[in-house]
């Protein structure tokens, strides 16, 4: 019993020591996580004055947020050691481009891929696992090769009058090259997932192809659409390389953000004002989707 | 069960009418305009012209001009080298960091608990934005990074470097404390590189939770027995175990860091003296930003889908051959 006890002591210290190396660990991880995201909605809410220094004392103010969306232009800090000039960054307009942008990129493309990822899970049909691995193979193509033959074709082709480049509607084509196939691939997981026999059971009552589909597996399938629409419409609000080269003037947020940059650089306290713009929203959705996240960016290769 | 061998068609369809459209066509024309010259700042002349009398190939018009050119530009063979390090780099980080994150998240417990609902947070702030946010916290003046770097890494260093200097034995010079991180072309590279690692290494951290959860808890126990201690336990056990999903994530992992532009833009802007020019950041710069070289950057960009061809065959079979 006694060379029981002694001989756990020291067992004990290295467990405790242990303990304290992993809390340590985890309390760095976390900080290495939080810190950057921190700092910007820090300093999304320091007075101008304040944001060019790492101090933690100061009064927190709203008028980054209103500088970025007032439309008029306006003159801060005229005459001081850090003149900024005139800025008035007219945001709303962009808030809304990416909105629209990525609402009608989900709108279109989800009910399309729903569609073919019932098909694809439910169906056999001439090269039906070959095509899947080619849809799935796009994802890999550089969106520069895509950006660059729909310059050119956008600059000529009208619609309404107007080039379709530097248009939201020649946004949303775009979008679709790397919206649709992502959700295809992640609506069949779901399809894939649904036990069969209701649709079995369906067929001999009596239902044909289409009504199952619309009456029975769609309304069971909705959950895990909704999961897709929601990764669709982030990896559209997060899209910067079309926005920057299809999108051009009808900037959207991402693009946005690179106007805090003027003659004497980034304003920093705008810029992390419009950047929490852009990251809250993303940021409860992702909270939404947090269960299949690492679903969604294998296409369910890690399981 | 169903007889109509129409319905997938119909439903397939739409869907793959539009990914034909949108990648297809966009990689048959970029392959096309490689073989031409073709500047946005004059109308282009291409081989294919349709004419009154049907369709007429002008063989002249076609080259390997442009190809040719890459290879001897100076600075396409830099961006591929900015790339290859950068891939290597970041890789590499988000791998180890993520793997470390998820061995110790995995067990249970309040603070392991909490780091795992924080992993997501990275997910949510878009390339652009990760870009400028690491830009300003490596500010050397106002940037918390560079004042934590300071004082947590370099100011212990030096201090221990002086006490070392005050035996008269040796004068090691201090580590300067005025890196200006983006300013200097290793640095500026290893930077975003980490940016890309901050996004994805908890990321991927959530991807290796899942395969360490599948592990049976009887081998760990078997090997304890066995009188395994924990390193040996980890890389003679657990990393064996892994292999399979390490290299799936491994790879995919290369491919978005061989496609990474945004931060480029964001973070640096290329620079300093080209340090991060990446493949993709030189080709918008060659097609869109300076010399409007269409012809130029559809070339350079085949190159890269050659590259990333490979990427995804190599990808698509450790997947296929895990199930």
């Amino acid at each position: 019993m006694t060379a029981n006890t002694i001989g756990q002591n020291p067992g004990k210290l290295r467990q405790q020591f242990l303990k304290a190396i992993e809390t340590l660990a985890l309390l760095l991880i976390i900080a290495f996580i939080v810190l950057p995201i921190l700092w910007l909605a820090i300093t999304a809410i320091k007075p101008q004055e304040k944001a060019y220094s790492t101090t933690l004392v100061f009064m927190p103010t709203l008028e980054n947020f209103e500088i970025i969306f007032s439309d008029t232009s306006v003159i801060i800090n005229e005459g001081t050691d850090r003149e900024r000039g005139e800025v008035g960054r007219k945001m709303i307009p962009n808030v809304i481009n990416s909105v629209i942008v990525s609402g009608a990129t989900i709108l279109v493309a989800i009910p399309l891929a729903t569609l073919a990822a019932y098909a694809f899970s439910r169906y056999q049909f001439l090269g039906n696992g070959l095509l899947l691995i080619w849809i799935l193979t796009t994802q890999f193509i550089p969106a520069i090769v895509v950006a660059i033959p729909f310059f050119t074709l956008f600059r000529t082709v009208e619609v309404f009058g107007k080039p379709l480049l530097g248009t939201q509607l020649g946004l949303i084509i775009v979008n679709m090259s790397i919206v649709l196939p992502y959700a295809i691939w992640m609506i069949k997981g779901f399809v894939d997932a649904l036990p069969g026999e209701i649709e079995e059971a369906a067929f001999v009552d009596g239902c044909n192809d289409f009504q199952i589909l619309f009456f029975i597996s769609l309304p069971l399938i909705r959950p895990g659409v909704l999961v897709a629409s929601v990764f669709a419409f982030i990896m559209s609000w997060n899209e910067f390389l079309f926005a920057l080269i299809i999108g051009r003037e009808t900037r959207t947020m991402q693009v946005a953000l690179t106007t805090t940059s003027g003659a004497r650089g980034v304003m920093w306290e705008q810029m992390a004002a419009a950047g929490l713009v852009v990251m809250v929203p993303i940021f409860f959705l992702s909270m939404f989707i947090r269960k299949n996240v690492v679903d969604g960016l294998t296409m369910g290769a890690v399981k | 069960m169903r007889k109509k061998r129409w319905v997938p068609w119909v439903l397939v369809g739409p869907a793959l009418l539009i990914i034909v459209l949108t990648t297809i066509y966009p990689l048959l024309a970029a392959l096309y305009f490689s073989f031409h010259k073709y500047n946005l700042r004059r109308p282009p002349q291409f081989a294919i012209q349709i004419g009154e009398n049907g369709v007429h190939i002008d063989w002249s018009l076609l080259s390997l001009n442009n190809y040719a050119l890459a290879f001897s530009d100076s600075r396409f063979i830099n961006s591929l080298n900015v790339t290859f390090w950068f891939t290597v780099i970041s890789v590499a980080l988000s791998v180890i960091i993520g793997l470390f994150i998820a061995v110790v998240v995995q067990k249970g417990g309040r603070l392991h608990t909490l780091t795992k609902v924080l992993l997501i947070f990275p997910f949510a702030v878009s390339p652009a934005l990760k870009g400028y946010s690491w830009r300003f916290m490596l500010n050397e003046n106002y940037g918390i990074y560079d004042l934590l770097i300071d004082r947590l890494i370099v100011g212990p260093v030096n201090l221990l470097l002086s006490l070392i200097n005050a035996l008269p034995l040796v004068e090691i010079p201090l580590i300067s404390e005025s890196i200006v991180w983006l300013g200097d072309k290793f640095w500026a590279l290893f930077m975003l590189a980490m940016s890309e690692t901050w996004g994805w290494a908890p990321l991927i951290a959530l991807m290796f939770v899942g395969a360490l959860g599948s592990i049976d808890e009887q081998i760990y126990e078997a090997a304890r027995i066995d009188g395994a201690n924990r390193l040996q336990i980890f890389f003679r056990v657990t990393l064996p175990l892994l292999r399979s999903v390490i290299l799936i994530v491994t790879m995919l992992k290369t491919i978005f860091s061989l496609k990474m532009f945004d931060q480029v833009v964001t973070m640096t802007g290329g620079g300093p003296v080209r340090a991060t020019q990446t493949i993709n950041y030189y080709i918008h710069q060659i097609g869109f930003v300076r010399s409007l070289d269409i012809g130029y950057a559809s070339a350079m960009s085949y190159i890269l889908v050659v590259v990333l061809t490979i990427c995804a065959a190599l990808y698509v079979s450790l997947v296929l051959n895990r199930e």
